[in-house]
């Protein structure tokens, strides 16, 4: 599991650092604790704006990425201090990284009250609709006398505060589990508002003509007047012309489809007539909402994927699907964004990965084995959803386990006495 | 004639909470001398090692010491006061004590319905603080909602509840004021108590 942790001070030395750097070391056995910096987060101010600025979006990134955040505050006036708040006010103008995150507060104050009001107030700002954390409830670990707390490697003395400390800690991890579990049950939830229809418009959606025509593209580059043939097109890296930009994603070795964030099927690189295909299209299938690409009794699976990848929850999902052996068709849906970050729908390619595993198993004089141990093999993509069948979907099973991020348990070493012409390299 | 400070309680340029207290300057012009107080220069608080405050500090906080009493004016934002107006308060509570004993009256606009009262509660909370020990002025709040609306072209109010709720409470602070001068007998004990606050000690 990774935290992050924030203290709510601007000063050189302060002892809530203290406290999350100890948390940080002491617990590391059990959990990442990365401690954040806010020295350069400049004061809120709501006419200038400095949310794209260098300091709010690392915090906006290193939040988003981790499991849950704590937050150490210092008490000065009865209440958290200015630069804590700053903070929260920048995570919750334009950008919300703190929406549905687990927070555990704590503090450290040189008197006896440990910073128990500042807390309490934390705990409210926490909980407005603007920042709308899930506040690790009851715990309160407030360190007193913080002067006198720590050694001088900078380790809590008293024996009792670390034990306390710890088993708060341990029911914080919990707390995060729980919540992120509570969390992806409801974001899954809303994948029935998934429109397949398409009845949506997204600023590239070429509006007036029939989704349903099979001569969508044909009317639809009337409508665009769409540049083909040899006319020049600027990409990112690069200029091509249109027919030199189908002659390569023609010769890409899988089948390409490209679908928008409306839901609408714009794209496939036509490679051969439908029966030869993985995944089977027809040109006049172009322009076709994706409710119209899949059987009735797969649209739940189709939009539990698509809602999976539109809420971020994966960028990527894998799909095995089963064969005689002779295949190994894998789909995958990769989710695309245009440069803000913002869905822009779905590449989804689909290839037989057979050819490709035979030849690095005869390059490296390897051969494959079954696995005693493996539970799962190949009947889909899912542990968890146990409704989602892949032959259901030309595509899609509901299972954010299957992420892509995933490595395979173990590496295959190549074994560089079978590679002709490779010395080893030692 | 009684001199009020009145403390604009954020940084941002657009405040109908600016406004308000435009108008309570401009609305009470015969009744006392209002002048308003900008926070939105003070660098964010630091606690400096040498307690050394911004001289943009020092000015504010004579300013206070010299006036009668303070209308601060405060937004809310994530259900309590700005950073902002945090950051003015942690600066004028640190080493130097212009709200000893100063009468305070809070006031507050929003665009939405509520008015800012949880800003208020978390304001007179902080006032409440030891290096802080204002004195509000209780059982008083006044609520500026749908603030966008509320004013004309002119910057008046157009709401005659508003105004009328506004004047009573004004001429309750002015009444406010006098009886806090009244209410000095633990001024230099508290006054004595905060200098010997050492937080570092």
């Amino acid at each position: 599991m990774k935290l992050v942790g924030i203290a709510g001070t601007i000063e050189d030395h302060s002892y809530n650092r203290t406290l999350l750097k100890f948390m940080a070391n002491h617990f590391s056995d059990q959990v990442d604790i990365e401690v954040l910096d806010i020295q350069d987060v400049p004061l809120f101010n709501q006419s200038d704006d400095q949310t794209d600025g260098a300091p709010v979006q690392y915090l906006k990134r290193k939040i988003e990425g981790a499991d849950g955040v704590i937050l150490a505050t210092p008490e000065h006036n009865h209440t958290t201090t200015a630069a804590m708040k700053s903070v929260l006010e920048w995570l919750s103008f334009k950008i919300h990284p703190l929406a549905g995150k687990p927070v555990m507060i704590v503090g450290a104050s040189y008197f006896d009250q440990g910073s128990s009001r500042a807390q309490l107030n934390l705990r409210q700002i926490l909980e407005s609709p603007g920042v709308d954390a899930n506040v690790f409830p009851g715990n309160e670990f407030l360190l007193g006398n913080v002067r006198d707390a720590f050694d001088d490697q900078n380790n809590l003395k008293d024996d009792k505060t670390i034990s306390f400390l710890s088993s708060t800690l341990k029911k914080f991890l919990t707390f995060v589990t729980t919540i992120n579990d509570m969390n992806a049950k409801v974001a899954a939830a809303d994948w029935e508002s998934e429109d397949l229809g398409a009845h949506g418009h997204v600023d590239t959606t070429i509006d007036g003509l029939d989704m349903h025509a099979a001569d969508w593209v044909d009317q639809a580059t009337k409508k665009t007047n769409a540049v083909s043939g040899d006319t020049y097109v600027r990409l990112d890296c690069g200029v091509l012309t249109v027919d030199q930009l189908n002659y390569f994603l023609n010769s890409m070795p899988m089948e390409l489809t490209y679908v928008d964030a409306n839901n609408q099927f714009l794209y496939y690189n036509h490679q051969t007539d439908p029966e030869n295909m993985s995944a089977k299209r027809a040109p006049a299938q172009v322009g076709n909402p994706i409710e119209d690409c899949h059987p009735k009794r797969a649209i739940p699976h189709v939009k539990q994927a698509v809602h999976i990848l539109r809420s971020g929850q994966t960028d990527l999902f894998k799909l095995p699907v089963p064969s005689d052996g002779s295949k190994a068709d894998m789909h995958y849906y990769q989710a695309m964004h245009d440069k803000d970050g913002n869905y822009a729908g779905i590449n989804e390619f689909v290839l037989d990965i057979l050819p490709i595993v035979k030849y690095y198993l005869g390059l490296t004089g390897q051969k494959l084995v079954k696995d005693p141990n493996a539970t799962d093999a190949l009947t889909g993509a899912s542990k968890k959803s146990d409704d989602a069948k892949p032959d259901d979907v030309s595509g899609a099973s509901a299972n954010t386990d299957e992420a892509p991020a995933e490595k395979p348990a173990e590496e295959p070493k190549p074994d560089v006495d079978s590679v002709s012409g490779a010395s080893a390299n030692n | 004639m009684q001199k009020f400070i009145a403390m604009v309680g954020t940084n941002s340029t657009n405040s109908t909470n600016r406004k308000l207290l435009t108008y309570i300057q401009r609305h009470f012009a015969d009744k006392a001398e209002i002048e308003l107080m900008e926070i939105k220069d003070l660098p964010l608080f630091n606690k400096p090692e040498d307690r050394k405050v911004p001289a943009v500090v020092t000015e504010m906080a004579n300013k206070i010491d010299a006036a009668d009493g303070v209308i601060i004016s405060t937004p809310e934002y994530d259900h309590s006061a700005p950073a902002a107006l945090m950051n003015a308060l942690e600066w004028l509570s640190f080493h130097i004590t212009p709200f000893i004993d100063k009468p305070v009256m809070i006031v507050g606009a929003s665009y939405g319905a509520l008015g800012t009262s949880r800003a208020q509660e978390h304001l007179r909370q902080i006032l409440d603080a030891p290096e802080l020990r204002a004195r509000i002025m209780p059982s008083s709040e006044y609520f500026l909602a749908h603030s966008l609306q509320a004013f004309d072209d002119d910057g008046n109010l157009v709401d005659e509840q508003n105004i009328k709720k506004l004047d009573g409470l004004f001429a309750d602070f002015q009444i406010f004021v006098k009886i806090s001068d009244q209410l000095k007998n633990a001024h230099g004990a508290n006054y004595e108590e905060v200098r010997n606050l050492d937080w570092n000690k």
